[in-house]
């Protein structure tokens, strides 16, 4: 085995492309960092929203869907150069 | 009478459905009666009075049936979007394989990396029934190396000339072991799932490649609001979600034999390639006979369009001639 913890690429690149899916509507920018620019900031709006639910139906799956949809968007640009 | 019938049944059915003013007017025209009536009309209006017309009361309640029919539908439309996303399962993106384009062959080294990671990681639960030990050979080892990897396995074969069973080494020709006797076998030892055979599953699922290189790298933690119960693990691209498999791509799970660094996703990319090469294997192949047929087929249509307007030209450089006359 390696000495050095071989460090993921994927989990590294989604890291990375974690603030393209933040930027707040104030950076106005073209294509896919436009089109999803306060991703991330629905996705915490929605999980504060339901904290206080006890009734168990209601899920912020769509939110997280669009979040993991930007990033894999971004990572999947990029991945495969790392990989051998 | 038949005729009346069908002309003050459609009338009905056309009214309810249509519920406006303007073809309220257009009905109240007289009808031609339409002798052949769809299926549609034919099975709700195939209750029928004992002489085979209707009365205003069996149109009225049909009219009824109807209407309810049409607005339970609409509102169970409603709520079927809210539940689609974690149904369908998020949506894979694509990524750019090295045997995507036109002319392009497989990563044999990728080949055979992942067939290490099938054999180390998924072998003790997934089948791939319809590969056999030879398959390997000149793709991604070659037949001495497959040999004794071959050897290394016991199967059972005969009856030998006592009439018995017997076991013994594999050989080329054997198709990969089965990690389990049977399906019940392999769903009591998984909690009831089925690990499905691998063989073909790049070509089984939708976008098959992308899917399951998602599935196998995408594990996480659950949406806020969504509870998994024990036994399943999230995973936001499986169809529903909750998945039996647990994460089994763990970062250096495998030494492999050249070195590469085994991270998770190149364990993820290299099992994929592995498992796009079992379900096409003839995938180069198949490539380069669709270059070199299209190519020459191309070439037989300039011909052939060339002879075409050769053989016409006579008739459509013909003049017509109107010769009048007073």
């Amino acid at each position: 085995m390696a000495d050095e913890e071989p460090v993921d690429p994927k989990k590294y690149l989604e890291e990375l492309c974690k603030p393209k899916c933040v930027k707040p509507l104030l950076e106005y920018k073209t294509s896919q960092e436009n089109e999803v620019a306060f991703v991330f900031l629905w996705v915490q709006a929605c999980v504060k929203r339901i904290e206080g639910d006890e009734s168990g139906h209601k899920h912020c799956t769509g939110q997280y869907f669009d979040y993991w949809h930007c990033i894999d968007k971004c990572v999947a640009t990029k991945l495969f150069e790392k990989l051998k | 009478m038949e005729r009346d019938y069908w002309v003050t049944n459609r009338k009905v059915f056309l009214r309810e459905m249509a519920g406006g003013g303007a073809i309220h007017q257009l009905l109240r025209r007289k009808l031609q009666p339409q002798p052949q009536a769809s299926a549609l009309l034919s099975s709700v209006f195939s209750k029928r009075g004992h002489d085979g017309s209707s009365s205003a009361y069996t149109n009225y309640f049909r009219s009824f049936a109807l209407v309810g029919a049409g607005v339970s539908g609409f509102l169970s439309f409603g709520t079927v979007a809210s539940a689609d996303e974690a149904e369908h399962g998020l949506e894979c993106p694509n990524y750019p394989w090295p045997h995507k384009g036109i002319l392009s062959s497989y990563d044999h080294a990728s080949i055979r990396r992942g067939h290490q990671v099938y054999q180390q990681v998924c072998a003790s639960c997934h089948s791939m029934s319809l590969i056999s030990y030879r398959d390997l050979v000149g793709v991604a080892y070659t037949e001495e190396e497959v040999k004794a990897m071959a050897a290394e396995i016991e199967v059972e074969d005969g009856p030998n000339d006592e009439g018995e069973m017997f076991t013994r080494p594999g050989k080329l020709s054997d198709r990969f072991p089965q990690p389990y006797a049977n399906e019940s076998a392999a769903r009591f030892a998984n909690g009831g799932a089925y690990p499905p055979d691998l063989s073909l599953i790049t070509k089984a699922r939708h976008n098959g490649q992308n899917y399951v290189f998602a599935l196998l790298t995408g594990y996480r933690d659950p949406p806020a609001g969504v509870a998994i119960r024990d036994g399943l693990h999230y995973n936001p691209y499986f169809p529903g979600g909750a998945i039996a498999m647990p994460k089994m791509l763990i970062d250096g799970a495998v030494e492999y034999e050249d070195g590469t660094p085994a991270t998770e996703a190149q364990m993820g990319k290299d099992v994929v390639t592995f498992l796009s090469w079992a379900a096409e294997p003839e995938m180069e192949e198949r490539k380069l006979m669709g270059f070199k047929w299209i190519f020459v087929l191309s070439l037989a249509l300039l011909q052939a369009a060339y002879y075409r307007r050769l053989r016409w030209s006579v008739l459509k450089s013909r003049k017509l001639v109107l010769d009048v006359v007073n």
